[in-house]
């Protein structure tokens, strides 16, 4: 089989990057499997209980870099308790022990402590690159170890995290001689920053290319460090009171003229309202837009910044914005590949600020969109046709209509239709999430057209197990399901227990699944971890005699190689 | 770790004042408090709509600050047959069930909302009309909207 030398094998993989393509490579013979264990550089484990540090660093001793993730998807809206799992000490101290050079970590939805923090800072001299992403169980003091001991550091990147904020001195523990930071992201810390010590920081990192602030930084803070640091190309501005200081407001205006670099901008998280304007000489070089935490900035101000942003590609938005607005974004973002558009008001107290004609005129306008998150008031059938002519490419969409079991509000049918002409049309469609009042019918089409997809997001719909198995069935290329308040059961859940072998995980909650049929899934299954999340009778469930018919409050399974993890919490029951 | 309906971090090194509280309908049995039977209609759903932690706070400080452009939050608080009246901030609490435990703390007697009682101060509260209303039928970020002063009337009178 091996008509060359390993090294010009290795040579070659060093060119196959994704890790689908890797894994693909490592299963062709013996030989490209060594090959390929040995020359890995990235791992990525998309469950962290679907294997064991120990047999991560066997099969590939010489990786660089580490992603792992944690918790399921819906732990994001709080479905999942706290406490559940995640944690990331042993994956750090059983790298630390190895002789793995590791370099860069990437975790998401995991539970990460101080102490790990600072084991990893002391462990791996060339560590250059930290993402933590909705992850949480650390201060501000975690950071400070980064900052002290990594001298290499390029990246720390804080996406979303609930970071205890101890007001931390960690940013003046950078050591005056480093010089290497390029990525800074600490827009979701919450307490006060040293000014001091961050234009300092700034002012000796030339290669400086993304800098993410968090509220704490005024305005004249922003037009000092912008003015230090014109090379930037990724901004997330922290706090934008303008308070009519014209000497700061002179400043920024003169430091963002520089700004040529700039392509995406982000933050404003405490912004007044006509604050916007002062970015417009850079619009026209924005690839990527997120304005979703701004939620005190007017839709019209919104409007006038993005008839400047010709060039947009991503755009995140909340929904002020309005149908007018996205019509607006449909005749000036050509090239949009990406939009999501957030809700302002959670209570759906009649403010129709998007509808389904924002949705329709954005798929007219934008043939480059490929993925979209939307949430809004109303939909129908019709839109969702139109939407699905205009826009074949969808590789993700999300539609979130924000009262549960809402119908067609023209025809007061189900959306089975609507969601039916999206799957049928985009035929590369590998994330869907769907809402609104729906019957089986739109998973028999889910199961019959969408033959790429990987992720499905169901809430309050559907009416039978058939529901659950057309999907099941259908979709040979799942990989996370997630379910809640929908009314399948232990008949769709038990009737091909070999598919989920072939998917990473499975959510089912508020559904009718019983106790009985779980504990059937498991003794056919003991590749499976089953676990029932019941956090309001804890184990109360066995006692009760009626065990069998029990409903059960939350179930997650995922395929994993190392059996039933130890470091689940009492209200977790592993079957 | 013992068995409680209450949530207890189990092995972080740091606890987290600023994560939003899991679903209030899993009210914590041992406070001396009673609720009818919608309790799960009354606090806002924390996991619905899908919208990750931070946006649902950021959410809901902009509205209470919308909200503070016209009315403070400060609301005033009379016990019945009590002159002197007291003031609260309704922004610190996370829910009636806070506010409960505040009241009967500040008042040093049992409030409650709800069932009329021989033995338990009821709760009730002036809306934006002008009416007096038993406090508990509507979501709490509803009430907070609407809320103009509180009342904690004696036992028979309700």
């Amino acid at each position: 089989m091996n008509y060359f030398p390993d090294e010009v094998i290795e040579h070659v993989f060093d060119f196959v990057t994704s890790h689908k393509d890797r894994n693909s490579i490592s299963l062709v013979c013996k030989s490209w499997f060594k090959i390929e264990r040995y020359s890995r550089q990235n791992v990525f484990i998309g469950n962290c209980y679907s294997i064991s540090p120990e047999r991560l660093l066997r099969r590939f001793p010489c990786f660089k870099s580490l992603t792992l993730k944690g918790k399921p998807h819906f732990a994001d809206f709080n479905l999942v308790p706290h406490g559940w799992g995640g944690f990331v000490q042993p994956w750090i101290e059983a790298l630390a022990r190895s002789r793995v050079g590791l370099e860069e970590l990437r975790l998401k939805r995991m539970v990460v402590t101080d102490e790990g923090l600072e084991l990893l800072s002391r462990s791996f001299v060339n560590f250059k690159s930290l993402v933590l992403v909705s992850c949480e169980g650390f201060s501000t003091d975690g950071l400070a170890s980064i900052a002290s001991n990594c001298r290499h550091l390029r990246d720390l990147d804080l996406q979303e995290n609930e970071i205890d904020d101890h007001r931390g001195q960690w940013l003046s523990c950078f050591p005056e001689t480093y010089t290497s930071l390029v990525t800074l992201n600490f827009a979701c810390l919450e307490g006060e920053t040293n000014l001091v010590a961050l234009e300092r920081l700034v002012a000796r990192s030339p290669n400086l290319r993304s800098l993410k602030l968090n509220r704490a930084v005024p305005l004249d803070a922003l037009a000092r460090l912008m003015a230090c640091a014109p090379q930037i190309v990724d901004l997330g501005v922290g706090s934008y009171e303008d308070e009519q200081d014209s000497e700061s407001c002179l400043k920024l205006q003169a430091a963002i003229r520089k700004y040529t670099s700039l392509r995406s901008l982000s933050g404003f998280l405490e912004a007044a309202p006509h604050c916007l304007s002062a970015f417009h000489p850079v619009c026209h070089n924005l690839t990527s837009l997120n304005l979703s935490y701004a939620a005190e900035i007017h839709g019209s101000h919104l409007i006038k910044l993005i008839e400047h942003c010709k060039k947009l590609q991503r755009l995140w938005i909340l929904d002020s914005i309005g149908d007018k607005g996205l019509e607006v974004v449909a005749s000036t973002c050509k090239e949009l590949q990406e939009l999501r558009v957030f809700p302002t008001d959670l209570h759906g107290g009649g403010n129709t600020a998007v509808t389904e004609d924002g949705l329709v005129a954005i798929s007219a306008g934008c043939p480059k969109l490929h993925s979209i998150l939307y949430f809004c008031q109303q939909m129908t059938n019709a839109a969702l046709i139109t939407v699905a002519r205009n826009c074949p490419n969808f590789i993700r969409f999300r539609l979130c209509i924000l009262e549960p079991h809402k119908p067609d509000h023209v025809t007061s049918q189900p959306l089975d239709e609507g969601f039916g002409a999206i799957v049928q049309a985009c035929k590369n469609l590998k994330r869907l999430s769907v809402s609104g009042l729906l019957t089986d019918q739109v998973f028999l089409y889910i199961g019959m057209f969408a033959t790429q997809l990987e992720m499905l997001s169901i809430a309050f719909a559907g009416d039978t197990d058939k529901g659950m198995l057309y999907v099941l069935n259908g979709c040979k290329k799942m990989r996370k399901l997630e379910i809640r308040d929908s009314p399948f059961g232990d008949a769709a859940l038990l009737a091909d227990v070999n598919k989920y072998e072939t998917m990473r995980s499975l959510w089912m909650s508020s559904c009718e699944v019983t106790l009985g049929g779980c504990k059937r899934l498991a003794r056919k299954a003991p590749w499976l971890n089953v676990e029932i999340i019941n956090e309001n009778d804890n184990n109360r469930m066995e006692e009760n005699g009626y065990e069998g018919r029990q409903k059960v409050d939350k179930l997650y399974l995922y395929r994993t190689v190392v059996g039933t993890r130890v470091d689940a919490p009492p209200f977790v029951w592993i079957l | 770790m013992e068995n409680s309906n209450s949530y207890s971090p189990y092995s972080s090194s740091s606890v987290d004042s600023t994560k939003p509280l899991p679903s209030e309908s899993s009210v914590n049995l041992s406070l001396s408090l009673t609720f009818p039977s919608t309790s799960s209609q009354r606090e806002t759903s924390q996991d619905w709509p899908p919208i990750k932690p931070r946006l649902r706070d950021t959410l809901k400080s902009l509205r209470l600050r919308q909200r503070g452009y016209n009315t403070a939050l400060f609301v005033k608080v009379y016990m019945e047959g009590v002159p002197i009246g007291r003031k609260l901030d309704l922004s610190t609490f996370s829910g009636y069930e806070s506010l409960l435990e505040n009241l009967s703390g500040m008042f040093d007697t049992s409030v409650i909302c709800g069932t009329r009682d021989s033995k338990h101060h009821v709760l009730t509260y002036q809306d934006k009309d002008g009416d007096w209303m038993m406090v508990g039928d509507i979501p709490w970020d509803m009430f907070l909207e609407t809320v103009r002063r509180l009342k904690i009337t004696r036992p028979e009178r309700c």
